[in-house]
């Protein structure tokens, strides 16, 4: 017996600066829905009506549009940076459609109409700057891609660092998909400052790694680079110049969990043995099993119905145990520290002791302490915030 | 020692009054994930807290009874617009507010108007001690020029130079020039240096 569809849509860029992304993220959604319909547990089938806004920021408000409109869909997972969130907030606000956003964001946004399933600003730039202030130093150069996510990052660090008697020795910006990174990177090693932090994204990013190895290599520095972003696919694109970059993220490929270990597998039966899952793609995949147990539960696809069934509902993903906490729709998730290897992959340093709420207006945050020592941001309140992962 | 991020808004307390209740919900989530402890008013009620924060419905102007007015005026208030209209504008006008917020609520907005109103109502009183400041120098100018007059004739001096004189005297003493001169008119001569 044919199962009845969902239609839901899925919206992700196929080309432009972050093709990379937007094709990662729209591979692990593609696994999870092949999953669901071809999973007894579930009593419907998922209908995907892909659409490619190519990276152009006003496209993703045209397709979010056509979506609603013309395929009538409710829940729409995709976007990836802020910008094209931003976009297609109105929509789903005005018409009360849910957007299943999978991509860590800055934070500083709760809409009734977004299940933010990525990381929020806790979870991954505090972890990563108050460990680097502990262990490595108090000055750190920033680079970064022009826009709200780099702004922002780069305020907390400030934030940060300042209330450690520490410095910001720069904040370099370049416009999405900008090449030319010479001139920073010639900075760079001018000033040989004691850490990088990158947020720059996309083909900005690949071409800095590179630009930055090579000039750091030549003049003889050893300089770590910090990223919030870096993946395993981006690692493959890169070349060796990723090696030795620290990454703050909800999820690694090399995550020791008997369901990250089948997830891989799953992958590397469908995708091929070389490629690896991103984190933003793991969290598509994730969105996409969170919208499916939330629709079984509710048995309607009626977003109130929906988002109450989504709510606190725990589910074992490849990165762990998550749900969506009721009281601002971001993902409870555990945060990690991880270092980049010349394999490719990410040796993982650090892990949270239990997932930790999502404090998506840092709330929470208080500067001059720091979570190494301070239980009170995590679940468990007993629970040291951070352990060491062998 | 710890002290929360200058943009967090943990532990405020702020005074609410919404008609709408699905308003007053979506201000009531907000102010959760926010941190904010949110106590509910109308202006049937004596205010019977110092808030951090009003946010004000204008259904509920005018606020008839001054003493509301003077209680809200303590701290920054939020307007919550229903319309445009000039006469609707003018009544919110009567709260000063430091920020406004237009009906039907989002969640979108709220923090937004929250760190503006806290920004505004602290530069507000930083200028309010500014012009206080500038209207005390002001009243003391005729002192001021009182005292220049009298170190003139007495020395036989031009203007500049006496105020140039007063200015010395005044740094040596760690006093102000109006102060000093106050005590120049009062004692009919420049006064010597304790100690």
């Amino acid at each position: 017996m044919t199962k009845p569809s969902v239609p839901v849509g899925i919206i992700c860029s196929q080309s432009g600066p972050y093709q990379a992304m937007g094709r990662e993220i729209l591979k692990s959604a593609m696994m999870a829905v092949d999953e669901i319909n071809n999973h007894a547990e579930f009593e419907f089938a998922i209908a995907p009506h892909i659409r490619d806004p190519r990276g152009i920021v006003s496209e993703y408000h045209t397709v979010c549009d056509d979506l609603i409109r013309n395929v009538g869909v409710k829940h729409i997972i995709g976007c990836y940076t802020s910008a094209s969130r931003k976009q297609v907030l109105p929509i789903v606000e005005r018409t009360d459609r849910l957007l299943w956003y999978p991509a860590r964001y800055e934070g500083f946004e709760c809409s009734d109409n977004v299940m933010y399933v990525g990381a929020s600003p806790n979870h991954n730039v505090l972890p990563l700057v108050r460990y680097v202030l502990d262990n490595l130093s108090r000055e750190i150069f920033c680079v970064g891609s022009n826009y709200v996510w780099t702004w922002e990052t780069n305020r907390v660090t400030r934030e940060l660092v300042s209330a450690a008697d520490g410095h910001i020795l720069a904040e370099r910006l370049l416009e999405l998909g900008e090449s030319a990174v010479g001139h920073i990177v010639e900075e760079i090693v001018r000033r040989k400052p004691p850490i990088v932090f990158n947020t720059l994204v996309g083909s900005s990013s690949y071409d800095f790694i590179r630009a930055f190895h090579a000039g750091t290599k030549a003049a003889g520095l050893q300089i770590p680079m910090l990223s919030c972003s870096l993946c395993e696919p981006e690692l493959a694109i890169v070349g060796p110049a990723s090696a030795g970059c620290i990454t703050s993220s909800a999820y690694f490929e090399s995550i020791r969990l008997p369901e990250n270990r089948a997830f891989v597998a799953r992958w590397k039966a469908r995708y091929g043995e070389e490629s690896s899952p991103s984190v933003d793609g793991q969290s598509a995949y994730v969105a996409v099993y969170l919208l499916a147990r939330a629709l079984q539960r509710a048995a309607t696809s009626d977003i109130a119905e929906v988002r109450r069934a989504a709510a606190g509902y725990r589910y074992n993903s490849p990165q762990g145990p998550v749900w969506i906490d009721g009281g601002n729709n971001h993902c409870v998730l555990t945060p990690r520290l991880a270092v980049s290897n010349p394999q490719g992959q990410f040796d993982i340093f650090w892990e949270a002791d239990a997932p930790v709420k999502p404090d998506p207006y840092l709330t929470q945050l208080d500067v001059a302490v720091s979570p190494l020592r301070d239980a009170s941001a995590g679940v468990l309140p007993n629970a040291p915030h951070l352990r060491v992962v062998k | 020692m710890s002290r929360p991020s200058s943009f967090s808004l943990r532990g405020r307390k702020a005074l609410v009054a919404i008609k709408d209740e699905r308003d007053a919900t979506i201000v009531r989530r907000q102010f959760e994930r926010l941190g904010i402890e949110g106590v509910a008013w109308t202006p049937a009620e004596p205010v019977g807290f110092t808030p951090d924060l009003s946010l004000i419905d204008d259904e509920f102007l005018p606020l008839l009874q001054p003493a509301q007015r003077a209680s809200l005026a303590r701290s920054p208030v939020i307007a919550l617009l229903g319309t445009e209209t000039p006469s609707r504008l003018k009544l919110v006008f009567e709260l000063d507010p430091a920020s406004f917020l237009i009906k039907p609520l989002r969640s979108a907005g709220i923090y937004a108007a929250l760190v503006m109103a806290f920004e505004r109502s602290e530069r507000t009183s930083e200028l309010k001690q500014q012009i206080l400041k500038l209207e005390h120098r002001l009243k003391s100018r005729r002192v001021v020029l009182a005292a220049v007059l009298q170190v003139m004739h007495l020395h036989a001096l031009a203007e500049p130079a006496a105020f140039a004189l007063i200015r010395k005297a005044a740094m040596e003493q760690r006093k102000t020039i109006e102060e000093l001169s106050a005590e120049i008119t009062a004692k009919g001569m420049l006064p010597r240096a304790a100690g």
